[in-house]
């Protein structure tokens, strides 16, 4: 795994913001979409950061989640192809769920934001349970 | 390695003063199974009411949250026992003789996250959908404690349904099988001597391992913390990989289908005439993008340590799989290993998107279990098992889905096992 100290967080998902400000370096976009994070993390890409999560993660559909976190590279090295493509794929994939129009309520909100923490955390090697702690106490 | 399955036909279930399985009926006493439930003490302190419920082919019922579907089977002879390293002791299973109650499953329902998904109707167009609404089902309806973590209650949840499989499955441990069959694959030496002119095939089963609500477990392991190993096949077909998955209702792997994996079945059909069957490779399917490079690597680098000539790979999920998917077809057709793969589709409404979120020329042969995004329109059911309270916010639902009448207008992503990506399905072109 790379260093903790190359990653670089794109989310708008607050508890990401709450849990694991401090560990991480993290560019929070409270109203970016869910698609406007996924091309934040493409267009970044294609400068040349490296891609670390795959920007699908989670089975939660892309208009069913407002949530999204993708981890990348600090800084700039060389365009890799097979990254900008898994990003540019990522984007056709979520531009073909129709979108909807409901509101969701404050518990769902936070149930999509912990399972999109929580897949984060797996795939960082993060202590998702312990980051929840924490952000309890920091309260 | 050899396993006997004696098979029980189960064709009623009853609730009764006692539990027993005679002639071919279940009866429950579903205070008795709730006492066993709740010994457990993750049960006991995450799990604030539970109760049990019973659901019959035809009958006007919709079963919904689904979180998984099990078949009770009882450990009769050889080492190991029922879900093995979760509630038997860790001990390889696959070997000596399991009995099954066939044609039952234990269902467990319930919310988990607030916008649990999974329906089982029992009668009308949602039935054709999902093979569970061919099965009687005994389901058990959780509810949380109040302020009870969300992992931690799925964990409970998933114990609880396990435990109620266990003690059902055990009133078939003194009842004489209906059919019994066998199945065996050999060492890799004895294989090649008894079959030397049959093609050496694999199975490589991809198991979901991104996160919470997205996990599997192998003999107890969450696989997203294992390399890509061997199995025999039969060590799945007896209870060693089960599922922690409760998201996306359609293409999510229930422990049912690992229990009764079809890929496994149809090879084991084909094993000794036109091929040799020769293991199960189980990998997972992360988030963080270099264990996908380093898991299809090892299933690549497997394929060729054994010399196979083909292998089927099932994936599980949507999106973030595909990746692993291509990455695992593509390295071990570049290891000269023909490959064909089972997935199912999101093509959109009108299915005219493309289906996969990743793609390669070398993924050439692909068998479909259908367009999750299609729409369908399922009618109220008299009675409900658990709640309609997520219809509206379920993956393939949307605001409004559920009209007032009780119908539900979504995509097939909400019917549990829908579009299975084992195969394990009722959709088809013809």
């Amino acid at each position: 795994m790379a260093s903790d100290r190359q990653y670089l967080i794109l989310t708008n998902n607050p508890l990401v913001k709450t849990c694991m400000d401090g560990r991480y370096a993290i560019r929070f976009f409270a109203d970016l979409s869910l698609r406007d994070i996924l091309v934040k993390a493409r267009d970044m890409v294609y400068e040349g950061h490296e891609l670390y999560t795959h920007p699908l993660a989670g089975s939660v559909k892309p208009n069913e989640t407002p949530y999204k976190s993708v981890v990348v590279s600090r800084t700039a090295g060389q365009m890799q192809a097979d990254q900008a493509e898994i990003m540019a794929n990522s984007i056709v994939a979520c531009d073909k769920f129709a979108p909807r129009h409901r509101e969701l309520s404050q518990k769902v909100r936070e149930d999509f934001q912990l399972i999109d923490y929580t897949l984060l955390s797996g795939a960082l090697g993060f202590d998702a349970a312990a980051g929840l702690s924490n952000a309890c106490n920091k309260k | 390695m050899k396993l006997e399955l004696g098979f029980i036909q189960i064709k009623d279930i009853q609730f009764s003063k006692e539990c027993k399985v005679e002639n071919g009926t279940l009866y429950v006493n579903a205070d008795e199974v709730k006492d066993f439930v709740f010994k457990d003490d993750d049960v006991k302190a995450c799990v604030k009411a539970a109760h049990f419920d019973i659901a019959k082919p035809g009958e006007s019922v919709r079963i919904t949250p689904v979180k998984d579907v099990i078949e009770p089977r009882v450990k009769v002879e050889g080492p190991g026992g029922e879900f093995p390293g979760v509630i038997a002791k860790v001990d390889t299973v696959g070997s000596g003789k399991t009995h099954v109650l066939r044609g039952m499953a234990v269902v467990t329902a319930g919310k988990i996250v607030g916008f649990q998904e999974g329906v089982i109707d029992m009668s009308g167009p949602g039935a054709d959908y999902t093979p569970f609404s061919k099965l009687l089902n005994l389901v058990l309806v959780c509810e949380p404690v109040e302020g009870v973590h969300q992992h931690e209650y799925e964990h409970a949840v998933r114990i609880a349904g396990l435990r109620a499989a266990t003690f059902v499955g055990e009133l078939g441990r003194a009842v004489t099988p209906d059919d019994t069959q066998e199945f065996e694959t050999y060492g890799i030496k004895e294989g090649i001597e008894k079959f030397p002119d049959l093609p050496r095939v694999a199975y490589v089963h991809m198991l979901q391992s991104q996160g919470l609500l997205h996990d599997t477990y192998v003999y107890g392991v969450d696989a997203k913390r294992s390399l890509t190993t061997i199995i025999y096949p039969t060590e799945t077909m007896d209870g060693a990989i089960l599922s922690g998955n409760c998201v996306s209702a359609c293409d999510k792997n229930t422990t049912y289908h690992h229990q009764n994996n079809p890929v496994v079945a149809d090879l084991f059909a084909q094993h000794g005439k036109t091929l040799n069957y020769v293991c199960n490779i189980i990998t997972n399917e992360n988030v963080y993008l270099a264990d996908k490079m380093r898991s299809s690597d090892w299933s690549a680098k497997l394929c060729r340590l054994l010399d196979l000539d083909g292998v089927i790979v099932s994936q599980e999920g949507f999106g973030n799989p595909d990746t692993d998917l291509i990455m695992n077809t593509k390295k071990i057709e570049q290891m000269g290993v023909k490959t064909t793969i089972i997935t199912d589709e999101y093509a959109g409404q009108d299915g005219k998107s493309q289906s996969l979120a990743d793609a390669d020329p070398l993924a050439d042969a692909v068998v479909t279990g259908g367009n999750a995004n299609e729409v369908i329109i399922l009618p109220a059911m008299d009675k409900v098992i658990g709640t309609l309270d997520y219809v509206d916010k379920i993956a393939g639902g949307h605001a409004g889905s559920l009209r007032p009448d009780g119908t539900i207008e979504a995509e097939l992503q909400v019917i549990t096992g829908a579009t299975n990506e084992m195969g394990f399905n009722c959709l088809s072109a013809r």
